[in-house]
């Protein structure tokens, strides 16, 4: 270690206009998470693991959705002050990767949100409106409500069609509200707030390529099992490439500790590189590819916000 | 629920018509020349498939949009880096495979140059749609089949741009032994005498065949022993007889040293004649022209000579014996004796030509010696190359002159000749027919002739009385009813008047070097670089009706194009019967020397 008399740097490798994959309070102090650190190995014992080769899924299934506001629109009601809202698009869509990756079912939906109006016709598309209460920050809030509905609502539709029963739904992002889903985890690119206490956390960052941490319980305001995997590709960052996955807490915990397994095994041969993904490596490859073509497939933006102008001045 | 991929499967149309092929596609802009389509995932189009779409008008009319396929491009959408593909074919990135075709218009229906729609289905034109697109339907009576278009359907020509009508003439450019020039050359031929588009003179049309290069031209009319059955039914498709030519007569020189002046062909023994001109027929025809007929010859100070030579032998010559020997009056006792040679010939004019005070008789006074020796030594080195042609010494059995009469198409076998030798050959017989049919003053039954190495005998750059007669049957052969089908490695070599007189313009597998001059600019860039890896047998041709040249596969020849192929004869032979003794008949008339 020469860190104290020969200071060193290292760029952070995302793209800085997404933000830190690790944020700097990470020792756990901040956290209120209800932590269940043994429920894989005891506390004391907690090391790296390395996933033990088992049963692979048939496919695996990448979740994910992207939005875009639109334009923000002022309604002009009959209070004293205009009432704002904002025009959005919402995308989600489905990677199925079993040899192919495939987009096997997308969708895109465009939303007014706004505490009061009505549906906006545009030449192009119509914008259902959606009551959302709230000031401007919180109108965000319902266009990711909307994103995340559509999503599961892609989700059920396709485990419904599919009959598949040895498939991985990997969902980009927390849990939260789809945890009723089978065989699914979430996929956390990021760190904001550290879970574990320091003893654990330093397992993290020893874990190799490919390995993963234990199993544990966490409960904010709602209960979930999670660990941590770290991917290929990683630079002297702390916490680089690592990610966390969660997944319900319904399921047992040996269930838990099979498809944390699973995970280990699949996922870091997805990961991406940074000259093709500013989010390298934690953002996988499918889901770039899949977040890229929903992007397009919102539409053309300027020609959005021209036919929305033009619906409100004919 | 949408179809995730990209692409999708077209349905049936609504009145039961073909599915669609693929949309037109708007990120590649359309014009009422130019647009793209984008193919179905379970479609295909290729190169020169020929497709149809429409446009609606305000008016409630239809335009129909007609082209033909001359680019397609498949890429991966999704993909940004090369390296891509390797993560896609991993079934890591998802990606979809996007083929866009690009269609050359090549008809607008009514004409109302729109472009059409992006998203307009694009349909496969077969049938009646397939000739209207390419033009097929407006050639009526006048449609002669060249060949097999990529989707298997016959394609073609339209006779009134080959006949005269509305434009005449052939070249066909390609790289020696892969582009099959002659071999086209010959089907063309065997097509406009068999489909019917000549009506009532299909039997006095005629043709004139120059073989330059070994004896692939000399079996017309054997039949091919090689022609399987599969090859059989692409002549049916055309509607064309799987067969030889009927009528052949091959005229050859005369073997050299044989008295009996046998022609020098050794692959075949029927129908031949030889030929050679007498040294009457020499001086009378003013031949002496095309014994200079080199390139190098046309700059030189001694051209004025030739013809003041050629005029005092056409004045002075006389006749001896009935065999073509002259004597030649006003000369030298010694020398104007009965002269059976063209060495003695020669001989003769160096002999008058070199004594200053006999040189006046011949050539104007003031012709400087350096010219007169310039001539003689050009004239000395003609002797080997002409002495097989140009001859006395021979008994006439009256079958040794070049005709066209005998036989619907005649063959004259130049390959045993030297450079020199088949230049003057060239350039007599063709003056001899071009004039035959001024005389005649009728441009019906037509005369075609096939010329090999056009850019040796009409180069592009300098004059020869041959590329005199070249450039006069190109610009004026079409009214009289002579029509050139000329052959060449490179039409960037041949003068430019002739093919740009060219109604059809054929390319078969060209040097990619050759194929970047602007004499091919009638080819699109893709067909351009498809022309350098062409496979014998296919052929692009332009023609002045369709805007895009056509790319066509020619059936395997039915006749018999060497020796092992050579099958059953099918020619007649009204020549005289080959007698029983060859040695009859040389004991009581032996030669005169």
């Amino acid at each position: 270690m020469t860190g104290l008399l020969a200071p060193t740097y290292t760029v952070d490798p995302w793209d800085p206009g997404y933000g830190v994959a690790r944020g700097d309070e990470l020792d756990g102090r901040e956290s209120t998470a209800r932590l269940d650190v043994g429920l894989e190995v005891p506390a004391e014992r907690w090391q790296p693991i390395t996933p033990a080769p088992g049963p692979l899924p048939g496919s695996v299934l990448f979740l994910d959705g992207v939005q875009r506001i639109d334009a923000r629109i002022w309604h002009h009601g009959d209070g004293p002050e205009p009432v704002p809202g904002i025009a959005a698009s919402v995308a989600a869509g489905l990677v199925r990767c079993d040899g192919a990756a495939q987009i096997v079912d997308w969708k895109v939906d465009r939303g007014f949100f706004a505490e009061q109006g009505e549906d906006i016709k545009t030449r192009h598309a119509t914008y259902a409106f959606h009551r959302t209460l709230g000031g401007l920050d919180k109108l965000t809030f319902g266009v990711t409500h909307r994103m995340s509905e559509l999503e599961v609502e892609l989700a059920a539709r396709w485990r419904e069609q599919s009959g598949a029963e040895d498939d991985l739904l990997v969902v980009d992002g927390p849990l939260r509200g789809r945890t009723h889903l089978a065989r699914t985890v979430g996929y956390v690119k990021t760190h904001q707030k550290s879970y574990l206490q320091r003893e654990q956390a330093v397992v993290i960052g020893a874990l190799g390529p490919g390995q993963r941490s234990p199993v544990f319980g966490m409960g904010t305001s709602w209960e979930r099992r999670s660990w941590y995997l770290r991917l290929p590709g990683a630079t002297r960052a702390p916490w680089a490439a690592v990610v966390r996955l969660e997944c319900s807490a319904d399921l047992a915990v040996e269930e838990a500790v099979a498809l944390a397994d699973v995970t280990a095994l699949v996922l870091p041969a997805l990961a991406s590189v940074p000259h093709k993904d500013p989010r390298a490596p934690q953002n996988l490859v499918p889901i770039g590819g899949l977040e890229r073509q929903l992007k397009h497939r919102l539409g053309d933006a300027g020609l959005l916000y021209r036919s929305l102008r033009g619906a409100f001045a004919a | 629920m949408p179809e995730p991929n990209g692409a999708t499967d077209l349905a049936v149309g609504p009145n039961g018509q073909a599915r669609p092929v693929g949309l037109v596609v708007g990120t590649v802009a359309a014009s009422p020349l130019e647009f793209s389509v984008g193919v179905a995932a379970d479609q295909y189009l290729q190169l020169d498939d020929v497709v149809v779409t429409k446009r609606k008008l305000p008016d409630g009319s239809e335009v129909q949009i007609a082209g033909v396929v001359t680019q397609i491009e498949a890429g991966h959408e999704g993909a940004r880096f090369a390296s891509d593909v390797f993560l896609i074919e991993q079934g890591a990135l998802p990606a979809e495979v996007s083929e866009v075709a690009e269609v050359t218009v090549t008809r607008v229906e009514p004409e109302v140059y729109v472009p059409p729609r992006p998203g307009s289905p694009v349909m496969r034109a077969e049938g009646d749609a397939r000739d209207s697109a390419l033009y097929f339907d407006t050639m009526a009576d006048a449609k002669v089949p060249i060949g097999i278009g990529r989707d298997g359907q016959p394609v073609y020509l339209n006779f009134e741009f080959v006949d005269g009508t509305r434009g005449g003439h052939v070249s066909i450019s390609g790289v020696s032994g892969i582009a099959t020039k002659t071999s086209f050359a010959t089907f063309m031929l065997h097509s406009i005498f068999n489909s019917g588009v000549l009506h009532g003179e299909a039997h006095n049309t005629k043709a004139l065949i120059f073989s330059v290069k070994g004896e692939d031209l000399l079996f017309l009319d054997y039949e091919n022993s090689r022609l399987t059955d599969a090859m059989r039914a692409k002549y049916g498709v055309l509607g064309l007889p799987s067969s030889s030519f009927r009528n052949v007569q091959v005229f050859a020189p005369p073997r050299p040293g044989d008295p009996s002046g046998t022609p020098d062909v050794r692959a075949r023994d029927r129908a031949v004649s030889p030929f050679y001109w007498t040294l009457a027929e020499f001086c009378e025809q003013e031949l002496m022209p095309f014994v200079f007929a080199d390139g190098e010859d046309e700059r030189a100070q001694y051209t004025m000579l030739i013809g003041q030579v050629a005029a005092r032998l056409k004045r002075d010559y006389t006749k001896v014996g009935a065999d073509g020997a002259i004597s030649i009056s006003g000369v030298e006792a010694v020398n104007g004796g009965p002269i059976r040679t063209f060495e003695q010939l020669v001989g003769l004019i160096e002999d008058e030509l070199l004594d200053e005070e006999l040189r006046r008789d011949w050539v104007a006074g003031s012709t400087s010696t350096g010219s007169v020796n310039a001539f003689l030594r050009r004239l000395r080195s003609a002797v080997k190359p002409l002495e097989r042609l140009i001859r006395s010494d021979l008994k006439d059995r009256g079958d040794r002159s070049l005709t066209t009469s005998k036989a619907q198409v005649t063959v004259i076998d130049l390959h045993n000749l030297p450079d020199r030798a088949q230049r003057f050959v060239v350039g007599v017989s063709l003056r001899q027919e071009f004039r035959r049919k001024e005389e005649q003053g009728t441009a019906r039954p037509l005369m075609f002739i096939v010329l090999d190495e056009l850019n040796k005998y009409a180069p592009r750059d300098g004059d020869s009385p041959i590329k005199q007669i070249l450039l006069d049957v190109a610009e004026r052969g079409r009214s009289l009813g002579v029509i050139l089908i000329g052959a060449q490695q490179t039409a960037s070599e041949v003068e430019r008047r002739i093919v740009a007189n060219c109604s059809i313009r054929v390319a078969g597998r060209l040097d990619p070097a050759e194929a970047s001059r602007p004499e091919y600019g009638y080819l699109p860039p893709a067909q351009r670089q498809r022309a350098t890896i062409a496979k014998p047998g296919t052929m692009f041709v332009s023609q002045p009706d369709i805007p895009v040249p056509l790319a066509i596969e020619f059936p395997f020849p039915a006749w018999a194009t060497r020796p092992a192929e050579k099958g059953a004869w099918t020619g007649v032979d009204d020549g005289p019967a080959p007698p029983a003794d060859p040695f009859a008949g040389l004991d009581d008339d032996p030669p005169p020397f």
